[in-house]
């Protein structure tokens, strides 16, 4: 397993390195660009967790545009495990551009259920804070993380409101419900997805307001139920301000049950200083889970809140140091100190570095 | 759930890692400011003459991958240091060069463009290649863009004095 995964690793990075190198020559549109995303997490914290220095997840990405119209996205991930390394496709996808407002494609995708989801995938660089929010916490079940089928997204971009949309349908949750159903659908009803957003520029820059609604049919080997997740969000991510608030809704009506219903939301905010300190930012985040106790399918989920504090530091354009305090409890619990120190890095295939 | 033992060493570790770390703070020079006409120059065949500023935006920022014909755009950008592209930074992108950066390592990580923008490396490889990719459209200095099909922004050409890109 060590061995496979160390090759696969060893595979992707020579592919992210050959980098504009893959372009075609007898195809001006053609191109190949990559990504490595890496993280070390230094933890200490009063949970009965493992402390010290965690390697976090590798990330390769590729984005190839083989024809002017036809692309592949791809994304893998390799994650330290106790007495190995996982190797998983974390995004495969297969897209047509027939215009921009209508995109077809077909593979493995991040669930667009949540912004979080969708904006920061794995890139850990990406994104402000140390870890996801708990409600799209990888390997979590509150929300299917991954999506597994077709999807039509586009943008109307003379709209002055910025409209976009995304309409899917696919594979739902597998029967261990965290994963999708990668090797098929857990029974014979299809998940559907669909979501618009609207980035009004007019009204300020870098706003984003959203909502997305899933339906699925779970299958595993305790439950059967009939899920309809309601999501909205408000994004507001200017060159200095961040903010990110969503809330989500989960229903859950279980055959032979009444209907559960568990809510979850966030709110982070950030800010950019100004001048020579323009590479700090300062953030916060506040987060809560209500899980309906009753509900068969969260079995093993439990209500959580948490506040974060910290501060990113981008002290190379494509690294980033961040300092994370996180107070946090389940279920009612005493509250919990967190201390998480963080680098985060991208390393891109040479040919992009001019961006 | 256990006892906070040793937890005050280690949030002492961490917190003198990133003390450690704070001389390093020099914030970043700020690029001198220039001024002279930047002229958006696109393939012979893109089908407008004149395009307004904030569509312009759009394409500059990949929210609008195709022209009105449906014809791929291809953005074709300057390799950093070059004035031209610090004036299309803070005018057009209204970021800073480590803002643009990430602006397209996020952009083509989310799925959003299927490629990144094309880096030329002088105005001779930006008019070569302008010319010779249907859809292409970059920028380059006004006199570097003679010959070449140039876009009024606004209804406003280069050697206006109300010229948005200068």
């Amino acid at each position: 397993m060590l061995r496979r995964s160390v090759l696969l690793a060893a595979t992707l990075g020579c592919t992210l390195a050959t980098g504009a190198a893959a372009q075609h020559p007898g195809n001006p549109h053609s191109r190949f660009t990559g990504f490595l995303f890496g993280d070390i997490t230094f933890v200490a914290t009063e949970w009965d967790r493992p402390e010290g220095f965690l390697i976090g997840q590798l990330v390769g990405h590729g984005n190839a545009l083989l024809t002017e119209r036809l692309s592949f996205f791809g994304e893998v991930s390799v994650t330290a495990r106790d007495d190995s390394y996982g190797f998983e496709i974390e995004r495969a996808i297969v897209r047509y551009d027939f215009a921009d407002f209508f995109k077809l494609s077909v593979g493995r995708y991040h669930t667009p259920i949540s912004y979080w989801n969708t904006a920061y995938h794995h890139g850990l660089w990406l994104q402000t804070s140390v870890a996801r929010p708990e409600l799209i916490r990888i390997g979590g079940i509150f929300l299917p993380v991954h999506f597994v089928g077709v999807l039509a997204e586009g943008t109307f971009p003379a709209s002055g409101l910025g409209l976009s949309y995304e309409a899917g349908i696919g594979n739902g949750r597998g029967e261990i419900i965290s994963r999708p159903g990668d090797a098929g659908d857990a029974n014979r009803r299809p998940a559907g997805v669909f979501g618009v957003s609207l980035r009004p520029e007019a009204i300020a820059q870098g706003l984003e307001i959203g909502a997305s609604a899933y339906i699925d049919r779970i299958t595993t080997e305790t439950v059967a139920a009939d899920e309809l997740i309601g999501s909205v969000h408000a994004v507001w991510q200017g060159s200095g301000p961040e903010l990110i608030a969503e809330y989500v809704h989960v229903q859950h009506d279980v055959e032979g049950d009444a209907e559960r219903t568990s809510n979850g939301f966030y709110v982070q905010a950030g800010h950019r200083l100004p001048g020579r300190l323009a590479s700090l930012i300062p953030y916060a985040r506040f987060e809560r889970l209500f899980v309906d106790e009753a509900d068969a399918t969260f079995a093993s989920l439990e209500d959580y809140d948490a506040m974060i504090g910290g501060i990113r530091w981008d002290f190379e354009t494509l690294a980033a140091l961040k300092l994370e305090g996180r107070r946090d409890r389940r279920q009612g619990g005493d509250w919990m100190n967190s201390l998480f120190v963080q680098v985060a890095l991208v390393v891109p295939s040479f040919g992009s570095v001019g961006f | 759930m256990r006892t906070a033992t040793g937890f005050g060493h280690l949030r002492a570790l961490a917190i003198a890692i990133a003390l450690f770390a704070l001389p390093l703070l020099a914030g970043r020079p700020l690029h001198a400011q220039q001024s002279f006409p930047v002229a958006i120059v696109v393939h012979p065949n893109v089908s407008i003459d004149n395009i307004a500023f904030e569509d312009l935006r759009k394409i500059f920022m990949a929210q609008q991958q195709f022209w009105s014909d449906n014809s791929r755009i291809t953005l074709l950008v300057r390799a950093p240091i070059a004035t031209e592209r610090n004036i299309v930074l803070q005018r057009i992108y209204r970021m800073s060069e480590d803002e643009f950066r990430q602006f397209w390592i996020a952009k083509m990580f989310r799925a959003d463009v299927a490629s990144g923008p094309k880096i030329v490396y002088s105005s001779e490889m930006a008019r070569e290649l302008v010319n010779a990719i249907p859809g292409a459209i970059t920028f380059m200095p006004l006199d570097a863009a003679r010959g070449m099909k140039i876009l009024s922004i606004d209804g406003k050409r280069p050697g206006d004095p109300d010229y948005p890109l200068r």
